[in-house]
Formats: C-alpha cells, structure tokens, sequence
C-alpha cells in the first residue's frame, strides 16, 4: 500500500520565485565566516597573486547557501517566540518553496545533501536563488515506508552566472 | 591554513590514496556560538545546553551538520590546490556529533577519469570522532589539471563524462 498521494507528487517541477540576498558578498561577513570554520585561506582576503585566478578575494564555497538571512523589515521570529518554551529557534527551511501539503504531518529528516560547485562568489556580488522541486517517491526502508523529496536549488551571482547548484533530499515519514 | 606551495597533478594520484586528513577541535561550546552567530542561524540545540538536554532528550549540543561540511570542502580544497578544483560533494548525516568531540576528516581515491583538458578524481570520505565513530560517510569528485598543463578552467565547466 503506497503511503504517497498524487497530489504530493504533483509538486515535482514546481519551482519558486527567484530570492534575492539581503546583503551582498560583505568582507567583514567573509571574515566572521571564515573565521568561524577556522580557514583562514588568503583567497577570502588578500588582493594580488593569491587571488587572481578568481578575480579577486571570495567568499568560502558554501558562503551563498547561508547568505539567505533575515532582511530589515522583516518580522523577527526570536522576539515574537521569546516566552514560548518549545521555541527552538530553527531557521525555517529558505528557497520560497511551498509546502508540500498532502505530507504536512510528515515527520521531517534530513537525507543529503550533494553540492556541484562552478565558480565562487566574488566580494561585493549579489548572489540569488532559484528552487524547485526534481523528485518525490516512495520507498521502503527497514522501518516501513518513507517519502524522498528531492529538491534542487540553484545559487546564481547578478550576472545570473551559475556558483553552485545543491540537490538536497528530506525523508518524510508518517507520523 | 594557507594554500599549499605546490599544486598537486592528474598524474600524482592513484587509487587507494588515503588524503592528508583534517582535524578541528574539540569543538567547544564557543565554537558553537561562533558558527551559529556567522550564518545567523539561531537552532537552541547547538548553543542552548538546557534546551538541547531537557526540552530535546539530546546528549548535549550538537556540533552543526553545516559545519563539519565545511570541513570537509576545506580538506578537499586544500588537497586540489590552487590549480584544481572541488566539483562535487556529497554528504549524508548518519549521526550526530556532540560538543567538545574532535572531528577529523577523511577522503581516500576511488576512481580516475581522464577528460581532454583535466582529469576527475573520485573519492569517498567522511568524518569521524575520537573513538572512530563515523558520522558523515559522503563521496567527492574533485578535477586535478594534468602535469605541465593547464590550471583546471576557472569558472569551472562541467565535463561530459
């Protein structure tokens, strides 16, 4: 007996409206990142030689997935959960894609992730995403059914040149 | 933490190469902080012991799954070197990894492909504690240019392989 309706499957293919980052590539962010997982490579930081064949400093090569963050005038979810005891302060998943509403009382796991990477993303660039949904299928594991739901996301610079592409995959399973 | 001196080639691997491993810690509570507070990622079970213990039955904080992929893209960057290139990676999180753990990462080669202007080096690697526990087994293909050729193209173009 599948435990995956059609119209779950209905949301392969469907993609969301490109996001832009607040911020661009900033140097001093580049620093607190770089810092924070402990690489101090010149290429995030020393103009010249070291950085030439990028064109300049960059930022570390997973800098675009994490550069989605909160905008000004936004509504801030720290404070508006501040007395609520089982608020676990989880980012809530970014890329604009809609809920998959036939699994909503799914339980979620994260299955891997797989990251193609083409170029860096420069200081000072704007980077923006692109998502959408490739698969969603049901298989069987040794605790009974689960749901895969595949979903791609595409990290472009302003130029809309391509700097990653990461295909990652949720286990749903029902509750 | 600087690139290495000298690029490595095509040529100067072989299957069953085990790479330089890369060890970070132990991975303290600061640590922690300093990496939540970096990517503006605020999830209690990495910096909030109280919670992570009490509200979610965990065994103490959890190092971040985001940040032990870092290290292992570095080990890989560092390893393809100022002429190569890391262009895939994949990981998967088989278990989780608790505060003041020391990590190190791993990657040996499991395949050579040649290509008209470089060359593709599979590999398989992962992540294990102090006590040999893998957490993170994932795969990489990183392209190597050939001895006395060019850099890898940068921005890197995919093969049709």
């Amino acid at each position: 007996m599948t435990i995956l309706p059609d119209a779950a499957k209905a949301y392969i293919g469907v993609q969301a409206e490109d996001e832009i980052a607040c911020d661009t590539v900033e140097r001093g962010a580049v620093r607190r990142y770089a810092q924070a997982i402990m690489d101090d490579d010149p290429i995030y930081w020393q103009d010249g030689a070291v950085s030439a064949r990028y064109g300049g400093p960059v930022a570390p090569a997973l800098f675009p997935t994490h550069m989605f963050r909160r905008a000004f005038g936004t509504p801030d979810p720290v404070q508006e959960n501040a007395r609520d005891p089982d608020y676990d302060g989880a980012t809530k998943l970014r890329g604009g894609l809609p809920e998959i509403e036939p699994l909503k009382d799914f339980s979620v796991m994260n299955g891997g992730s797989e990251i193609e990477f083409y170029r860096y993303a420069r200081l000072g660039e704007t980077v923006k995403l692109r998502a959408r949904y490739v698969d969603i299928i049901e298989k069987q594991s040794s605790k009974g059914p689960i749901i895969l739901i595949v979903s791609e996301t595409d990290y472009l610079n302003g130029d809309g040149e391509l700097l990653m592409r990461a295909r990652h995959t949720r286990i749903r399973r029902r509750v | 933490m600087t690139r290495p001196a000298r690029s490595i080639c095509f040529e100067d691997v072989a299957v069953g190469d085990e790479l330089p491993s890369l060890t970070r810690g132990p991975l303290t509570t600061p640590h922690l902080m300093r990496w939540s507070a970096a990517f503006e990622n605020w999830h209690k079970i990495h910096y909030d012991a109280p919670f992570a213990t009490g509200h979610d039955k965990l065994p103490g904080l959890l190092v971040n799954g985001s940040l032990k992929q870092q290290f292992v893209i570095q080990l890989l960057k560092d390893w393809a070197g100022s002429t190569g290139w890391v262009w895939k990676a994949s990981f998967q999180f088989r278990a989780m990894n608790v505060v003041n753990e020391t990590l190190s990462v791993w990657a040996r080669v499991t395949g050579k492909r040649a290509c008209p202007d470089f060359g593709l080096v599979d590999l398989e690697l992962g992540i294990v504690n102090e006590q040999g526990k893998e957490s993170t087994p994932g795969k990489a293909t990183v392209a190597l240019p050939y001895r006395g050729g060019q850099p890898v193209p940068y921005p890197f173009v995919a093969p049709k392989v």
